[in-house]
């Protein structure tokens, strides 16, 4: 029956005649064009100015920028941070996800939710926190230890390399996690049972047949971890800065900061950008290697419930220590930053004496806050709600309309998917501050409105693909036959069966998106400051409690969006 | 309802030609099952008769409208047919309850609102789902899936119903009950369906009448199942229906022998052409009968019990064929044994020249 | 002949949300002999692969013992249970549950380096498994580039290369297609003839049951209907459920007056039977449509007419009048009446059962929801 699915819509197409043909011309033609745009030029106006002065060769200042010190050594540091990062976040998103998978660890529904906190808990956020706690000069915890113990020293240095991996893997961790755990739910029970009648203990099933089989899902989590982590500016900026600990999108950052903004140093940071793309590249063939030599499909057969594995003795213990995580990476960072915005002053004894409500009055009293927070609002909103349309467009171009090209197309709204937003932010710079036909949206809200695009873009259409795939063509012919022309088939078949797609699609890129700093920390002017920066910009000019107040705010706001998303999307479910 | 008519019909994808010069007439209010191995074309000529794709030659007509003319360029569009198509995966809308699947194909000729809920009613009290005309597509079994993609088919009142393979995915036994399913709203609608499929046993279970194609696009029989099942009309359809032995017939000096590795000879009575040897002889399982009398001795290699039949596997020369005895034969008149020598009849034979280079394809 | 595989007394219960308790095995005794291939054979939700799983390792017992090859396995009484591993089975799933990441040389020896077998008898003890199941040359393969018939073989290569005394098998052919299953029903006979290994075969396709085995299990809502030789079994079943289970059935009431057979509600004509001695006066009588002689009305049998002639593909069938019941007869082609022909029927041999019992039907109409 190949030719029954294959070439349908060229069939179609043909028959309908060139007014359908038309049609989906031009939104081949609408979905280049808007790429070009959007991805394409920022992309090309960072290699061109890496390389090229005043349209002339110039490679002595990307050498010079690659051999200098400081620079070998963020990129060393990235280098560092991300590979610990990645392997421990993936050893504890294995564990837990067997843990909770497959053995008959207690009130396992709601651990499962509890697991996905950290997920949604923003990274920067976190390391502030444990910045607070225990920074090597004046962490709370670390005074209180020094004074309990009578120590000489600080007993803890979160603003280490090591202190960034600690932090990174316990909000990274659930990339991993969460992967593993529905491969584990998806796998046929019976490839165990069958290791099991061959003589092997349930140790040995674990190790010989359990990891290899979900060996895919660990990896797509563990690039996951590792692409993040190395393009990730808030952790190592807020632990490491102060101490001169750099990873190169913080030097980046560091470069075009301290050049004020000027082309040079835009050009230097340019210049840093190509290094820290070659690396993420360099990761993503890594795991384009691992994975090719072991893709298989392990979800087949009668879904039975797997025999569970009973923990006995270490069922509490187990338990005791999955608690214990969650809160130690949840609830103590929260309370810590709830209390520090009721501080009167930073440094303050954390006693009651000391609190105050003054910090939230004068939070919102700046009139910077209110502006971040709708500046965040409306860049995050307006961007999902184009990208839902943008990407969905894209996907419907290649799925279903395959015209040529359409593998450059897959690729290049793909593409921003693997390039760090640091870079990203960038090369918008460089397309938009009055470069190109004279547009500049340098220090307006647009600018961060089209890295936001550009970086989003691949969400949406991902998932709009994926839904796309499930809407088989028969069900669009058969509104045909039922008397609707292509546009209505269109408009009353397919589009409201992508429809909780487009939309979950739109979370997808709005919950990240409010609570970014990565692509904003660059983009931002003296009015156009996100949620994101300005948390990040008061806690830099020393407003510590006033940090930590919007902060909470910030939680808040994210936490409510995120129940509200959950409740959507469950009501949809039915579709 | 009316009848369908293709006449030359010629299909190409490229230089690779489907159908050419293809021709049937499907009789109104009769189901009749278009046959034949994947591949074949059969879908190309649905496609074709839907609008949905553009033969070079030939025209399609129904009852008195035509739909296609090559020559006098007329081709209606897909939505302006009045045909009714149940798809393989019945395409159901998932978003839309039962009622809204039914009453879409209204809403899009602009009917008053109160017409559309009266037919579409109707169309879903035609096939017994009215209770369910609320529900959503994923609250149903796949039985009551395919019952609301036919009113969806039925609610205009089309001229055909077409129904694509709508019961391959199931199993056995639900595949049993789909046909019932089927059978009894035709019965009920004395509609016309064109019903697609590459499954000749449940085509044959279906059908008023059947038309069978062969991989080169070729109609090789149309007649109604008993026909062609006790006429069949040449090798392959009688290959491609049921389970048959072919014992090569040559002749060898005066008579006629029995090519099986060693030569045996064969003394029943054969048609004319045959005379001078150079065909096969197709015999099915259960028309091979043990007779202690028959000269043709056969070994016994096996036997296998499956309740309703013995199937036996037994050596004619060095040939394998296989025999089927029906539970009322084996118990009047006894079953073989494995490794016996028993004389065998062969009843119904057919006769086909045989085919160079082996065997069909 | 030892017995390889005992259940004694074995029962299991679970309770369920929605309709209590349920037994869903109760009270199976059951000895399978050394060297059978033995069928478990029953409708959804007859107890059939709980069993098996009893038996594999995977659940434990309510009640009961397990015996395998003489040893004991589960005891509810002394508080037994022997792990899954170290019950010396061999056995092959519905899905297939080949590893996709080893290759088939891989899977078929992972058996072996579990047991720590030495390289060169790996080697060897492998390459005899993928002989036997035609597999050589695909050693080097991957099970995801095979078709389903040959990842079946990587399973049974798997299971026999340990060489255990007993073969569980859970549906092994429902997935493969008709034509496959046959071939593959064979490939499994000629390898326990090889091997000489007892089968436990688990399945609800009557025929293929019948195919394959020297006895069988029937079992229906948890409890056993009967155990004997397919011949048997489809010849003399105990019941009507296993009567109409193992093939075709029709059925006919009949009311017995002086001796005589009549169908219920038509005293003018007895059937031709010879009514048994323990008869009570309303009895059912059963038979399959194929084991009918069909003739015209000059010979012996209840001379009546055609009512329906139903053409189907590889025989006919012939709805013939039995007072105001309604007889299935089945005929090769070759047998041609013509609807409303005169004709007499005649039931070769058939069975009696008690008059209907819908108790019965209704609890195991309440038995399918579960």
């Amino acid at each position: 029956m190949k030719r029954y699915n294959s070439g349908v819509s060229a069939e179609l197409a043909a028959v309908d005649g060139r007014k359908h043909l038309n049609m989906d011309k031009m939104m081949t033609a609408i979905c280049f064009v808007l790429l070009l745009i959007i991805v394409v030029i920022p992309i090309v106006m960072i290699i061109y100015h890496a390389f090229f002065n005043e349209g002339k060769l110039e490679i002595e200042m990307f050498v010079q920028q690659v051999t200098e010190k400081k620079n070998l050594e963020a990129m060393w540091n990235t280098l560092k941070i991300a590979v610990f990062a990645t392997i421990l976040g993936t050893i504890m998103g294995v564990f837990y996800a067997w843990l909770l998978g497959r053995s008959d660890i207690p009130a396992k529904g709601l651990m499962r939710a509890l697991f996905n906190i950290p997920y949604m808990f923003p990274p920067f956020l976190g390391a502030m926190a444990w910045d607070m706690m225990f920074n090597g000069r004046s962490g709370y915890i670390n005074k209180w230890l020094v004074q309990l113990f009578g120590l000489s020293s600080m007993p803890i240095n979160i603003n280490s390399v090591w202190g960034i991996v600690f932090v990174e893997v316990s909000y990274y961790f659930p990339f991993v996690f969460m992967q593993v755990v529905s491969a584990l739910e998806r796998m046929d029970p019976t490839l165990e049972e069958s290791a099991r009648i061959a003589g092997a203990k349930q140790r040995q099933v674990i190790w010989k047949i359990t990891l290899p089989l979900v060996k895919p899902a660990i990896s797509a989590g563990a690039l996951l971890i590792l692409t993040t982590s190395l393009a990730h500016f808030g952790v190592p900026s807020i632990l490491g800065y102060a101490k001169g600990i750099y990873t190169l999108p913080t030097r980046i950052y560091a470069v075009i900061y301290n050049s004020g903004g000027s082309f040079d140093g835009i050009r230097q940071g340019a210049a840093l950008s190509v290094m820290l793309v070659i690396v993420v590249a360099a990761a993503l063939i890594l795991q384009n290697r691992i994975l090719s030599s072991g893709n298989y499909d392990i979800i087949k057969g009668k879904s039975m419930r797997p025999t569970l594995i009973k923990l006995r003795g270490a069922k509490i213990p187990l338990f005791l220590l999955a608690i214990l995580t969650l809160v130690l990476i949840v609830i103590v960072p929260l309370v810590m930053i709830v209390l520090i915005s009721f501080l009167k002053a930073y440094g303050l004894p954390l006693e009651f004496k000391n609190f105050t409500f003054a910090q939230y009055q004068k939070v919102f009293s700046a009139n910077g806050t209110i502006a971040s927070i709708r500046n965040s609002l409306f860049v995050s909103i307006t961007a999902g709600i184009i990208c839902m349309f943008l990407g969905t467009l894209v996907a419907y171009v290649v799925q279903k309309i395959k015209p040529k090209g359409k593998g450059a197309l897959e690729v290049i709204s793909m593409l921003p998917y693997a390039i760090p937003g640091t870079v990203l932010s960038i090369g918008v710079i460089l397309a938009w501050s009055g470069r190109i036909a004279g547009i500049n949206l340098y220090n307006t809200i647009w600018i961060i409105l089209v890295a936001y695009l550009a970086r989003y873009l691949s969400f949406s259409m991902k998932t709009s693909s994926a839904a796309l795939l499930q809407v088989h063509s028969s069900l669009e012919e058969a509104a045909r036959v039922c008397g609707a022309s292509h546009t209505e088939g269109l408009a009353d078949i397919t589009l409201p069966l992508i429809r909780p797609a487009m939309v979950s699609g739109f979370f997808l890129i709005f919950l990240p998106a409010m609570r970014e700093v990565t692509t904003s920390i660059l983009l931002y002017g003296p009015y156009t400051r996100t949620l994101g920066v300005q948390i990040y910009s008061l806690r830099d000019a020393g407003m510590i409690p006033q940090a930590a107040a919007l902060a909470t705010v910030a939680i808040g706001i994210i936490i409510i969006l995120n129940t509200i998303v959950t409740k959507i999307t469950k009501d949809r479910k039915g579709v | 309802m009316a009848n369908v008519k293709f006449d030359n019909i010629t299909f190409r994808y490229g230089t690779n030609t489907v159908l050419e010069n293809f021709s049937l007439e499907v009789e109104s209010g009769k189901i009749v099952c278009l046959v034949g191995p994947s591949g074949c074309g059969k879908t190309t000529l649905v496609r074709a008769l839907l609008g949905l794709n553009k033969p070079e030659t030939g025209t399609i007509t129904v009852g008195e409208r035509v739909l296609f003319d090559a020559k006098k360029r007329v081709n209606v569009p897909a939505e302006k047919r009045n045909i009714g198509i149940v798809f393989q995966d019945y395409a159901v809308w998932p978003h839309m309850t039962v009622l809204e699947n039914v009453s879409y194909p209204l809403k899009k000729q602009r009917r008053p609102k109160d017409e559309i809920h009266q037919r579409a009613m109707h169309a879903l009290d035609q096939v017994h789902m009215t209770e369910y005309a609320n529900h959503l597509p994923n609250q149903l079994s796949g039985g009551q899936q395919q019952r609301v993609a036919i009113a969806r088919a039925l609610v205009v009142d089309s001229d055909v119903l077409v129904m694509d393979e709508p019961i391959t995915n199931l199993d056995a036994k639900l595949r049993e009950e789909m046909l019932l399913e089927i059978r009894m709203i035709q019965k009920r609608l004395n509609a016309t369906i064109l019903y697609i499929t590459h499954d000749q046993q449940s085509a044959l279970q279906l059908c008023d009448k059947m038309a069978i194609m062969q991989q080169d696009g070729t109609l090789c029989q149309y007649g109604t199942d008993e026909e062609i099942i006790l006429h069949p009309a040449n090798r392959f359809t009688f290959e491609f229906i049921g389970v048959s032995n072919f014992l090569p017939l040559e002749k060898d000096g005066k008579g006629l022998v029995l090519n099986c590795g060693e030569k045996i000879p064969y003394t029943d009575a054969v048609p004319k052409e045959a005379e001078n040897g150079g065909y096969d002889i197709g015999v099915r399982p259960n028309d091979i009968v043990f007779d202690a009398q028959s000269p043709l001795k056969a070994k016994v290699d096996s036997r296998v019990f499956l309740g309703s039949e013995y199937n036996y596997f037994l050596s004619l020369g060095k040939k394998q064929i296989r025999v089927q005895q029906s539970m009322l034969d084996a118990r009047t008149k006894g079953v073989a044994n494995e490794g016996e020598t028993v004389g065998i009849r062969l009843l119904n034979t057919r006769f086909y020249p045989t085919q160079k280079g082996g065997a069909t394809a | 002949m030892a017995d390889q595989i005992v259940l004694d007394h074995v029962t299991k219960r679970f309770t369920t949300k929605t309709l209590g308790d349920i037994v869903a095995v109760d009270d199976f005794n059951l000895r399978v002999h050394e060297g059978e291939c033995f069928s478990f054979l029953g409708p959804s939700g007859c107890g059939k692969s709980t069993t098996l799983r009893m038996i594999a390792g995977f659940e434990d017992l309510t009640e009961g013992e397990i015996e395998l090859c003489g040893k004991l396995v589960s005891s509810s009484k002394k508080n037994l249970y022997v792990q899954p591993e170290d019950r010396g089975l061999g056995m092959v799933f519905q899905a297939f549950a080949v590893w996709p990441h080893m290759n088939v040389f891989e899977n078929v020896a992972f058996p072996l380096r579990i047991q720590k077998v030495n390289k060169t008898d790996i080697e060897k003890r492998v390459k005899e498994a993928l002989h036997h199941t035609s597999l050589t040359g695909l050693e080097k393969v991957f099970p995801g580039d095979l078709s389903g018939g040959q990842q079946q073989r990587i399973a049974l290569a798997r299971a026999i290369v340990t060489n255990p005394k007993v073969m569980l098998l859970d549906e092994p052919l429902s997935n493969l297609d008709p034509k496959l299953r046959e071939t593959m029903r064979f490939e499994i006979k000629a390898l326990q003839r090889k091997f000489n290994f007892t089968i436990i075969f688990v399945t609800h396709d009557q025929s293929e049951a019948m195919a394959i085995s020297d006895r069988m299990m029937v079992c229906d809502m948890g409890k056993i209907m009967q155990i004997d030789t397919p011949e048997n079994l489809y010849n003399k079943p105990c019941n009507r459920f296993v009567h109409n289970f193992l093939g075709e059935s029709t059925f006919i009431n009949v009311v017995i007056q002086n001796g005589k057979a009549y169908p219920k509600g038509h005293m003018d004509q007895p059937l031709d039977l010879v009514v048994p001695q323990d008869a009570a006066s309303e009895m059912v009588v059963a038979t399959r449509p194929n084991e009918i002689a069909l003739t015209g009305p000059g010979e012996s049998g209840f001379v009546t007419h055609i009512e329906k002639r139903i053409f189907l593909t590889d025989r006919t069938e012939y709805l013939v009048p039995v007072g105001n019941q309604l007889l299935k007869v089945q005929t090769p082609h070759r047998v041609t009446f013509a609807e409303g022909e005169a004709c007499a029927v005649h039931l070769v041999e058939p069975m009696w059962y008690p008059a209907d019992d819908e108790a019965a039907d209704k609890e195991r109409a309440r038995r399918q929801l579960v």
